[in-house]
C-alpha cells in the first residue's frame, strides 16, 4: 500500500516556475465570478463512463467470421447477433461487428472519433461485481485498502491543473464515485440547476454566512460542507439557467441523459472542469437479455449510444465551440460475460470485456487489443473471454497523451509495462524536455 | 491463473492462508482486507490550498456527548423532545440507563406504541394487512388497473416506514429493519417485487430481525421478492442461473472478504475446524445447482404450477445429481429442498458469516471502523447462539452494551434517511408522507427500497459526506421549516418557551434541544447567536416579529450544522 503525504501544492512546488507561480496565486470570493478562469484552451476534459453490472462484451462487439464465429454461434444459439438479416450486427472491420442498437456510436466509429478495445479488463481473478469495481475504481487491482481513488490520485499529481480552478471534477449523480475516494475536489451533482441553496430570500444570505463559519475546519465533515458552499457559490454566480443542447442534439430521457447533459453544460460554462464520472447501471443480464432484434440489452445499449451520440453532437462545433477537440470519453465495465449463454436466456459473469474511447483526438475507426480467440483453451477458466490488455494501459495512455499527466506510476501504483496502444493523439501540455522524475518527492511504498 | 502484473501487497488469499497457517486468530486479518484502515488516523487531506484565502481551523475530534444523546442517535432516528430526559430517568448511572433502554427496545411488544399505530390506521392504507396470497391476487393476477395498483404495496410500505421512523417508540426495530432491508436488498420497483413488498417487509424482514439468522435466511431464500429479484425463480437444472447463489454468498452470508476468486476448491486452505477459510467460484456454481427448482407458483401452462405467487419447490427443475459445496459432499437425490437447505446450513454456521454479519452490524450501530473487540464479541455470540431463536437479539445486545458503543461518537454521518427522520423528530414535526415529501426527500440520494443493486445503500461517511448529499439535505431542512413540503408542518416559534426572548437564551435552548450538547467547536455557538441578533446586542429582547422570522431559519441552520449530521 502506498503511503503518500503528497498534496498538489507540494507536488507543484517541484515543477517549473511558471506553474509554481500559478500555484501561489490567490483567489478571493470576488474573483469567483470570472468565467473562464483557469479554463485554458488546451485543457482536456476526461469523462469516464462506468457501466455497472458487467456488460456482455461479446454481444456488444461480436466476432464476424472464422472459427471464432463458429464457437460464438455454438455457445449462443439463442442470443447470437446475426451477421445478416433482421437484427444484424454493424460491421466494424473484417473480424468484428457492433451490436445493431448502437447506431450513433457506429457513426462516430466510422468518422474516426470512436475506438474500440477488445479483450481488455481487470487481470485479477474475480467474478465479483463489488471486488472488480473496487479494484478498478481504486486503481489497485488486488488491493482494496487503498484510501484514494485513481482519479483522486490523477488530480493530485497532474501538473496541468492550475490551482485556480475550483471545480475540476464532477461525479454526476447524487453520490460520489469511488474513483474519487479521498478527494475534496470532486463535486457530486445531478444538474447545475439543482445546485442552488434555495432558502427564504430574506434569510438565505445570513444562513449561508453562518454556515460558512460553522463549517470552517480541516476534517472531513467540515471540508465537505465548505466544498458544498464553494460549489454552490460558483455555480450560482455563473447562472446556469435553462440549457439547450447545440446542433439539435437530443439526449435520451432518464438520469443517464440528464447527467450527460449536465456535464456538457458544465464544460461549456467554463468552470475549469477536467474530469467527470457518470454511471449507467443495469448491465447484469443474467436472464432474458435479448439478441440483435431487441430485448433488454438492446434497449440499454440504445440508451448508452443515444446518450453518447447526443453528448458528442452537443459538444461539436467550430472555433471556441469545438469542445470535442479537448474531450476524451471512456466507456468501461467491471467485466464481460461468459461465452456460453445460460438457461435463463441470459449470460453469467465473465472476464474479458470491451472498452471504448471517444473524442476529437482519438485514432478511431479501429479495434485495438490482442484478440485471444474463443477456442476453449484460449478462454479464461475455460469459460470466458480472456483479458490480454490491462485496462490501466488504456487509461494511462489517455492520462499521459491527453490529460498531460505523466505520473501514471502514482495513479496506478504497481502497474508496470505500460506502452501506448496508439488510441489517442498527443495533446500533452508538458514542455519538451521536461523530466517529471526530477521533481517527484520520495515515495514510501 | 497468473496475474499479468505484480501486485503491491499480499493478496487476500495469501493473508487468509498465512493467518490460518499461523493459527493466529484469523478474524482480524480477514477484516482488515475488508474494512478500510481507520481514516481518522490519517492526516486530513488538505483542500486545494492553492487558491484558498481563508484560514482553516483545526478541528479536534468531537467530545463524547452524554450517553443518552449517543443512544438516541444510533439506536433511534434521533431524539424527539423529551427522549433524552426519559433515557436519563431510567437509571442512576449511564451504563444502567443504557442497559434499561436497550432491554426495553429489545422487547418491543412491551412498549406501548398506540400513538404511532393510530397514525398508521389514520393514513388509510389498504395493503399492509394483506397476506401474500391476497397481495398476489389483488395486485398481480386480478389487477386490471395498472402500474399504480401494482406498486401500491411498495408505496404504502414506504410511507408506513417513514411514519414509523418518525413516530414509533420501538425505534431500535426501525433501525434494524432499515439495516436488514439493506442487507437483503431487493429493488422495490421491480415488476414482481413491488406487489409483494408488504409481505417481504412484514413477514421476511421484520418477523426475523430479532430472531434466528438461519431462519431469516430461509425466509429470504423462499420469498417471492428475492426469487424474482435475483432470478432464482427460473433457476433450473441443465442450465442453472447463478445470480442468487452468488449474492447469497457474497453479500448475505460470507461476504466478499471471504471470496477467494477463481481458484481450485481443493486448494482452499482449511481452518482449525477443517472448514474452508473462504469460498470460490465453484462453490457459487454448486450452490446455484442446489437451489434449482426453488421457484414461484405462477404459471398458466406448466403442470403442477398455479397462480398463488407463493414459494414453490418444483422437482422437475431440480438438479438431482450430487454436489460438492465448500468441501461438503451433498449426495444425489436428497429429499425435496434438502440440497438448498444444506447450503443454507453451511453458510449460516460458518465463522466467516459470523464475522461478516457482526462487522456490518457494528458498522451500522457503532462506527464506520469499529474496534476489533466488539466485532469479535458479536461474532462469537452469533456463532455460539446459531441455533437460538433469539440469536440476532443477543448479537445486537452484545454490540449495544459494549464499551465500544458507549465510547464511540462522530465516526458516522447520518445517511439521508436518518438525517430526514432526524429533522422531523427533532423539530417535532406534524408529518404525513406525500408526493411532495417524496420529491424533496428523493434528491438526498437514499430513496427507500429503491437501490437497484443487491448490495444495498452504502454505510460509510465517504459515501454520504459529498456535495450533493450535503446540499440536498440542507435544502430539505429549509423546505421543511418554510412549510414548502406538503403534508408537513413544523411550529418552531410556539415550541420556543415564550419567556426566552434574547438571542443568547434562544440559541442555548435550541442547541440543547436539537443537539443535547455544545456545538463543536464551541465558538460555532456565536454564529447561531449572531444569526438571531443580526448585529444587535445578544442580550436584548427580540420583538415578536423578529422571533417568528428568525427562530425557524436559525433552527434550519442547526439542522444543517456538522453536529447534527453526526451519529
Amino acid at each position: 500500500m502506498i503511503r503518500q503525504r503528497l498534496t498538489r501544492r507540494q507536488f507543484l512546488i517541484g515543477c517549473s516556475s511558471a506553474i509554481a507561480a500559478m500555484a501561489g496565486s490567490r483567489l478571493t470570493r470576488v474573483a469567483l465570478a470570472a468565467p473562464g478562469a483557469g479554463d485554458d484552451t488546451n485543457s482536456e476534459v476526461l469523462v469516464v463512463i462506468f457501466l455497472r453490472g458487467g456488460w456482455d462484451a461479446l454481444n456488444v462487439v461480436p466476432p464476424i467470421d472464422g472459427s471464432d464465429r463458429g464457437y460464438y454461434e455454438g455457445a449462443r444459439t439463442e442470443l447470437q447477433i446475426p451477421t445478416s438479416g433482421e437484427g444484424a450486427l454493424l460491421q466494424l472491420n473484417s473480424q468484428f461487428g457492433l451490436h445493431p442498437s448502437m447506431g450513433p456510436l457506429y457513426d462516430l466509429y466510422q468518422q474516426g472519433s470512436l475506438a474500440v478495445v477488445h479483450a481488455v479488463g481487470l487481470t485479477s481473478d474475480t467474478r465479483s461485481h463489488f471486488d472488480a469495481m473496487q479494484f478498478i475504481e481504486l486503481g489497485t487491482p488486488g488491493d482494496k485498502n487503498t484510501t484514494t481513488g485513481w482519479i483522486t490520485r490523477h488530480l493530485e499529481s497532474s501538473p496541468s491543473l492550475p490551482g485556480t480552478i475550483l471545480i475540476p471534477a464532477i461525479s454526476a449523480g447524487s453520490s460520489q464515485a469511488l474513483s474519487f475516494l479521498g478527494s475534496h475536489e470532486a463535486v457530486a451533482m445531478s444538474s447545475p440547476n439543482d445546485f442552488s441553496f434555495r432558502g427564504h430570500w430574506d434569510y438565505e444570505d445570513a444562513q449561508r454566512t453562518a454556515l460558512r463559519s460553522i463549517y470552517n475546519g480541516d476534517t472531513w465533515l467540515y471540508q465537505a460542507g465548505t466544498q458544498t458552499l464553494d460549489a454552490v457559490d460558483l455555480i450560482e454566480s455563473l447562472d446556469p439557467g435553462d440549457y439547450t443542447p447545440a446542433n439539435g442534439a437530443v439526449y435520451p430521457s432518464g438520469s443517464f441523459g440528464d447527467n450527460l447533459q449536465a456535464i456538457a453544460q458544465m464544460i461549456k460554462m467554463g468552470v475549469g472542469l477536467r474530469v467527470a464520472t457518470i454511471d449507467l447501471g443495469g448491465w447484469d443480464t443474467h436472464e432474458n437479455q435479448g439478441d440483435g432484434s431487441g430485448g433488454y440489452l438492446s434497449g440499454l445499449l440504445a440508451e448508452l449510444a443515444g446518450g453518447l451520440g447526443a453528448f458528442y453532437m452537443d459538444l461539436s462545433g467550430a472555433g471556441a465551440s469545438n469542445y470535442t477537440s479537448r474531450l476524451t470519453l471512456t466507456v468501461q465495465s467491471e467485466f464481460g460475460r461468459r461465452l456460453r449463454e445460460n438457461a435463463s436466456h441470459g449470460t453469467d459473469h465473465g472476464h474479458g470485456s470491451v472498452m471504448m474511447v471517444m473524442g476529437g483526438n482519438v485514432n478511431g475507426g479501429q479495434v485495438y487489443g490482442i484478440w485471444p480467440g474463443l477456442q476453449i483453451q484460449q478462454l479464461y477458466d475455460g469459460a470466458d473471454l480472456a483479458v490480454t490488455t490491462d485496462y490501466r494501459q488504456v487509461l494511462s495512455e489517455i492520462l499521459i497523451q491527453r490529460c498531460g499527466n505523466p505520473n501514471t506510476e502514482y495513479v496506478f501504483p504497481g502497474y508496470t509495462g505500460y506502452t501506448p496502444l496508439g488510441l489517442v493523439r498527443s495533446g500533452s501540455v508538458i514542455p519538451p524536455g521536461f523530466d517529471y522524475h526530477l521533481y517527484l518527492p520520495d515515495v514510501e511504498r | 491463473m497468473s496475474e499479468l502484473n505484480s501486485e503491491p501487497s499480499i493478496s487476500r488469499q495469501g493473508a487468509l492462508q498465512a493467518a490460518a497457517l499461523l493459527g493466529a486468530a484469523p478474524w482480524s486479518e480477514m477484516l482488515k482486507s475488508w474494512l478500510k484502515p481507520d481514516a481518522s488516523t490519517q492526516p486530513p487531506r488538505p483542500l486545494r490550498e492553492v487558491g484558498r484565502e481563508r484560514e482553516q481551523r483545526v478541528i479536534p475530534p468531537p467530545p463524547l456527548p452524554p450517553l443518552g444523546v449517543i443512544a438516541l442517535n444510533r439506536l433511534a432516528f434521533g431524539p424527539r423532545p423529551g427522549d433524552v430526559a426519559a433515557f436519563n430517568a431510567l437509571g442512576a448511572t449511564p451504563e444502567a440507563r443504557l442497559q434499561a433502554y436497550v432491554d426495553q427496545q429489545l422487547n418491543p411488544a412491551g412498549i406501548d406504541d398506540n400513538a404511532c399505530q393510530a397514525r398508521l390506521t389514520g393514513a388509510g392504507f389498504t395493503t399492509l394487512n394483506k397476506s401474500l396470497g391476497q397481495l398476489w391476487s389483488d395486485h398481480v393476477v386480478n389487477n386490471t388497473t395498472g402500474w399504480d395498483l401494482r406498486m401500491l404495496p411498495l408505496v404504502e410500505t414506504e410511507r408506513a416506514t417513514l411514519i414509523r421512523a418518525v413516530y414509533s417508540k420501538r425505534q431500535l426495530i426501525e433501525v434494524l429493519a432499515d439495516f436488514w432491508h439493506n442487507h437483503f436488498n431487493v429493488y422495490g420497483w421491480h415488476y414482481y417485487v413491488g406487489p409483494v413488498f408488504v409481505h417481504y417487509d412484514r413477514d421476511v424482514i421484520r418477523a426475523h430481525l430479532l430472531g434466528n439468522f438461519r431462519q431469516m435466511l430461509e425466509a429470504v431464500a423462499k420469498s417471492t421478492a428475492m426469487l424474482y429479484y435475483l432470478d432464482n425463480y427460473i433457476n433450473q437444472a441443465g442450465g442453472f442461473n447463478e445470480n442468487w447463489a452468488r449474492e447469497l454468498m457474497e453479500l448475505h452470508t460470507l461476504g466478499v472478504e471471504n471470496y477467494l476468486g477463481v481458484m481450485d476448491p481443493f486448494s482452499v486452505p482449511l481452518d482449525e475446524n477443517g472448514q474452508p477459510i473462504g469460498y470460490v467460484d465453484n462453490d457459487v456454481y454448486e450452490a446455484a445447482r442446489a437451489f434449482t427448482g426453488w421457484r414461484v407458483d405462477y404459471s398458466s401452462w406448466e403442470p403442477g404450477v398455479g397462480q398463488s405467487g407463493a414459494f414453490l419447490y418444483y422437482e422437475s427443475w431440480h438438479d438431482r445429481a450430487n454436489k460438492f459445496f465448500m468441501r461438503k459432499y451433498i449426495p444425489a437425490d436428497q429429499a425435496p429442498m434438502k440440497d438448498g437447505l444444506d447450503v443454507l446450513d453451511g453458510l449460516a454456521s460458518h465463522p466467516g458469516t459470523a464475522r461478516h454479519i457482526a462487522g456490518k452490524l457494528c458498522r451500522r450501530l457503532v462506527g464506520d471502523y469499529p474496534p476489533q473487540e466488539v466485532i469479535d464479541a458479536a461474532a462469537a455470540v452469533f456463532l455460539a447462539q446459531k441455533d437460538a431463536p433469539d440469536q440476532l437479539k443477543q448479537v445486537v445486545r452484545t454490540i449495544l452494551l459494549s464499551t465500544a458503543f458507549q465510547n464511540t461518537w462522530g465516526d458516522k454521518v447520518k445517511r439521508p434517511f436518518e438525517a430526514a427522520a432526524g429533522f422531523l423528530r427533532a423539530a417535532n414535526a406534524e408529518f404525513t408522507p406525500s408526493d411532495s415529501w417524496g420529491w424533496n426527500y428523493g434528491r438526498l440520494g437514499q430513496p427507500l427500497f429503491s437501490h437497484p443493486a443487491p448490495n444495498g445503500f452504502a454505510d460509510t461517511k465517504e459515501d454520504w459526506a459529498n456535495t450533493m448529499s450535503m446540499l440536498q439535505r440542507w435544502r430539505l431542512a429549509n423546505a421543511l421549516i418554510e412549510g414548502w413540503v406538503e403534508g408537513t408542518t413544523i411550529e418552531l416559534v410556539s415550541q420556543t418557551p415564550s419567556n426566552l426572548r434574547t438571542p443568547n437564551a434562544i440559541a442555548d435552548y435550541w442547541i440543547d434541544r436539537l443537539l443535547g450538547r455544545a456545538m463543536h467547536p464551541v465558538e460555532n455557538r456565536e454564529e447561531i447567536v449572531g444569526f438571531l441578533a443580526q448585529g444587535r446586542n445578544p442580550d436584548f429582547d427580540l420583538t415578536d416579529e423578529q422571533r417568528s422570522g428568525r427562530i425557524p431559519r436559525m433552527v434550519a441552520v442547526l439542522l444543517m450544522s456538522p453536529d447534527f449530521q453526526l451519529r
